[in-house]
C-alpha cells in the first residue's frame, strides 16, 4: 500500500493531501455501506458539531507543529477558560461581552508565555508547555476542583443553533480554518512560520526574526484553544478543570495525519482539516458498527503509525 | 577508541560543568531536606524517609528506564499505559495463590519487552519519531486494556502481591530492594558495559557510532526494551502497593519520569545523564511532594510546583551545558 503511494506520488499523481482524500472516500462509502443513517445531513450537522472542538485545536497545534515546536499545555488551558467562563458569566447573559475577550487574550496571553519561554530560556518546547500544562492544571484545581459554575442560556444557544439546516459552529470552524490557511500561504508573516520550521538559521540569516515568529505560533495556539474553550463551556454549560486534559493529545493526530511533519516546515491547514474529518468521521462510523469507544483508540493509534509511516516511505522514495 | 571515549567520559565528569551539574542537584537536595527538617521535624524520622521512598520506588524503577530512551536521543511516553495493561494483565491470572507470581513477573516482562520492542522497531527502523511512536503505542495499550476490562476496576489479586509493597527483606523494604538491584544491573550496564558505552555514543553521535561499527538501531531499539522492561516491572510493584488495578493505574507516571530524569541530569538531546543522577531526580521531585504536604499548602500546589521546576531544571541544564 505504502509502496503504491510511494510510486504514485513520486510520479506526481499525489498531492500532499491526496492520501488523506483518498481515506475519507473510502470511510464515507463504507459508512453508506454499514448504515442508511450515515449519509445523512442529521448526521452530518451532528459531526460537525462534534467536530468544532477538535478541529480548533487541530488548528492550533498546527501552527506550533509547523514551526518545529509542539504545544502539549493545550489540554490544561481548554479546561481553565472553562472554568474561568462559566465562574465568572454565573448566568449572567450581560457579561458575555467582557467573558469572551478576556477569555481569548486569556488564551493568546498564556500562548506567548509558552512561545518565549521556550525561546528564552532555550528550552525544548515539549518541556515548556509540559511543565506550563501541570502549572495552569494545579491554579485550575486550587480555584475549583469540582465541575461548576454556569453559563446564560444565550451563550449556550451558540453551540446549538443552525444557519440554514447546517450548525452555526460548522461555519465557525470552516471559517478559522480558511482565514489561517489564506494567512499561512499568502501573507509575508504567514509563510515565515514555514520559513522558520523548515530551516531556523537560513531564516535567521535571512532576517526573519525567528523568536517573534516563534512567540507568535505559541500565541495563536493559545488563541485557537481560548476558542475550542468558548465552545466547550457553551455546550457543557459547565466549567471543568479536566474536560480538555485528553484534547492534548487528540489534537496531535489530526495534523499529523493531515501530512504536517513533527520536524516542521512542511504541511498546513487543509491537511489539517482534513484530518480533523477524518478522525471524527471515523469514530462516528465506528459508533454506528457499534464499535466500542475503547477500540476507537486502538484504532486511533493505528492511524498514527499508518499515517506516519505512509509520508515516511514517500520522503525515502522521493 | 574505547579508551579515547573513556578518557572523554571521564574528562567531561571533571570538568567545572561536570562538577556543577553533580553538586547542584545534590545541594539542592539538601536545602530541601533542611527545609522539611525545619518545618516538621517528623520528616527526617526513619519511619517517614522510609514512607517516603517506598512510595518512590515504583517511579524509580520506571525512571531507570526512561532514561535509556532518553539517552538515545529519545523517549517513552508508553510507559505508565504499559504499567496499567501489566496491572491488568496480572489480575487476567484471576490467581489468588501466590505461587502464580512468578509467572505473573514472567508473563509480564514478556509483554513489557514486545511493547518495547515495537516502540523501538517504529522509532529505529522505521524512522517514527518517538514522541509519536510511543504516543501511539499507549493510546493502543489504553484501548486495549479497557476493551478487555470493559472499564471496570479489578480486584482478583494473589495476596503476595501486596507483599511487594509492604514487605521486608532482612528489614529492608521489598520494593527498594529491587529498586536497588535493578539500579545495580542497569548501572552496570551503562556505566561499565560495552554496550553502555555505544548508548553513550549513538546518544551523542549515531553517525560516528555507525562508523565505529556500532549499530545505532539495535542500540535504539535495546534502550526501549529496557525502558518498558523497567516500565513493565515498576507497575507490578505499583499494583502491590494500590492492591486494586484500576484502568489508571501509574496515570502521570510518564512525565513524572521525564521530570525527574532531566532534574537529574539526563539530558533530552540524548548521549548524557548517569542512572544515579536520574534517581537523585526522583528523590528531589518525592521530597517536594512529601514538603508541599507538610508545608501545609493545597495538593493541588504540588502539580504548580511540579511545572515551575521541570522548566527551572531544563533551563538550568541547557545554561550550564552550553
Amino acid at each position: 500500500m505504502s509502496a503504491i503511494v510511494a510510486t504514485m506520488r513520486r510520479n506526481r499523481l499525489l498531492p500532499n493531501y491526496m492520501v488523506v482524500l483518498l481515506l475519507l472516500a473510502i470511510i464515507i462509502v463504507a459508512g453508506t455501506l454499514i448504515s442508511d443513517r450515515f449519509l445523512t445531513v442529521r448526521n452530518f450537522s451532528f459531526l460537525f458539531q462534534q467536530m468544532v472542538v477538535l478541529g480548533l485545536v487541530s488548528l492550533g497545534q498546527t501552527f506550533t507543529i509547523l514551526i518545529g515546536g509542539i504545544d502539549l499545555s493545550i489540554g490544561a488551558l481548554a479546561g481553565a477558560i472553562t472554568v474561568f467562563v462559566a465562574s465568572f458569566l454565573d448566568w449572567r447573559p450581560d457579561l458575555i461581552w467582557v467573558a469572551v475577550p478576556v477569555a481569548m487574550m486569556l488564551g493568546a496571553g498564556i500562548g506567548a508565555i509558552n512561545g518565549t519561554l521556550s525561546v528564552f530560556l532555550r528550552v525544548h518546547p515539549l518541556i515548556v508547555t509540559l511543565g506550563m500544562s501541570s502549572v495552569i492544571f494545579g491554579l485550575t484545581l486550587m480555584y475549583r476542583k469540582q465541575p461548576g459554575g454556569s453559563v446564560p442560556i444565550v451563550f449556550e444557544d451558540i453551540a446549538y443553533n443552525n444557519f440554514m439546516g447546517i450548525p452555526i459552529t460548522a461555519y465557525a470552524l470552516v471559517a478559522a480554518f480558511a482565514i489561517a490557511g489564506v494567512w499561512l500561504q499568502r501573507t509575508g508573516t504567514g509563510r515565515m512560520l514555514y520559513f522558520v520550521g523548515g530551516d531556523e538559521e537560513a531564516a535567521r540569516l535571512n532576517g526573519v526574526p525567528v523568536r517573534r515568529v516563534k512567540i507568535l505560533a505559541y500565541a495563536l495556539a493559545g488563541f485557537c484553544t481560548s476558542l475550542a474553550a468558548l465552545f466547550l463551556v457553551a455546550k457543557t454549560g459547565v466549567g471543568d478543570p479536566r474536560i480538555g486534559l485528553p484534547l492534548t493529545l487528540q489534537s496531535i493526530t489530526p495534523v499529523i495525519v493531515g501530512g504536517t511533519i513533527l520536524a516542521g516546515g512542511r504541511g498546513g491547514v487543509f491537511g489539517t482539516f482534513l484530518g480533523v474529518l477524518l478522525v471524527s468521521i471515523l469514530n462516528n462510523l465506528l459508533n454506528f458498527a457499534g464499535v466500542s469507544s475503547y477500540w476507537q483508540w486502538v484504532v486511533q493509534g493505528l492511524i498514527i503509525i499508518i499515517a506516519v509511516g505512509i509520508y515516511r516511505s514517500d520522503r525515502r522514495g522521493g | 577508541m574505547t579508551e579515547v571515549d573513556n578518557a572523554a567520559i571521564r574528562r567531561e565528569g571533571m570538568s567545572m560543568a561536570g562538577m556543577f551539574e553533580k553538586y547542584g542537584l545534590i545541594v539542592f537536595l539538601a536545602l530541601l531536606l533542611i527545609i522539611a527538617a525545619v518545618t516538621s521535624p517528623a520528616f527526617l524520622g526513619p519511619q517517614n524517609l522510609v514512607n517516603v521512598l517506598t512510595i518512590a520506588a515504583p517511579l524509580g524503577m520506571v525512571v531507570i528506564g526512561q532514561t535509556f530512551a532518553i539517552l538515545v536521543r529519545g523517549l517513552d511516553l508508553s510507559v505508565a499505559s504499559l504499567m496499567a495493561t501489566v496491572a491488568v494483565l496480572a489480575t487476567a491470572f484471576k490467581a489468588t495463590d501466590d505461587s502464580v507470581i512468578p509467572l505473573i513477573f514472567v508473563a509480564a516482562i514478556i509483554l513489557s519487552a514486545m511493547v518495547g520492542l515495537l516502540n523501538g522497531w517504529l522509532i529505529a527502523k522505521r524512522g517514527v519519531s518517538p514522541f509519536l511512536a510511543t504516543l501511539a503505542t499507549m493510546i493502543i495499550l489504553q484501548g486495549a486494556r479497557f476493551a478487555y476490562t470493559g472499564g471496570a476496576p479489578i480486584s482478583t489479586l494473589p495476596p503476595g502481591m501486596a507483599w511487594l509493597a509492604s514487605g521486608r527483606v532482612f528489614g529492608i523494604p521489598v520494593n527498594l530492594l529491587a529498586l536497588g538491584i535493578l539500579a545495580v544491573f542497569a548501572g552496570v550496564l551503562l556505566h561499565r558495559s560495552r554496550i553502555g558505552r555505544q548508548i553513550y555514543m549513538v546518544g551523542t553521535n549515531p553517525r560516528a557510532a555507525f562508523l565505529n561499527g556500532t549499530s545505532p538501531e539495535r542500540i535504539t531499539i535495546l534502550c526501549y526494551v529496557l525502558s518498558s522492561v523497567c516500565a513493565g516491572i515498576g507497575g507490578l510493584f505499583l499494583l502491590g502497593y494500590v492492591g486494586t488495578v484500576s484502568n489508571w493505574v501509574g496515570q502521570g507516571y510518564e512525565l513524572d519520569s521525564i521530570v525527574a530524569a532531566v532534574m537529574g541530569g539526563v539530558a533530552l538531546s540524548g548521549g548524557r545523564g548517569t542512572i544515579v543522577g536520574a534517581l537523585l531526580g526522583v528523590v528531589v521531585l518525592v521530597v517536594i511532594s512529601n514538603l508541599v504536604l507538610l508545608l501545609g499548602f493545597p495538593i493541588e500546589m504540588q502539580e504548580v510546583i511540579k511545572g515551575v521546576i521541570i522548566i527551572g531544571a531544563a533551563a538550568f541544564y541547557r545554561q550550564r551545558l552550553m
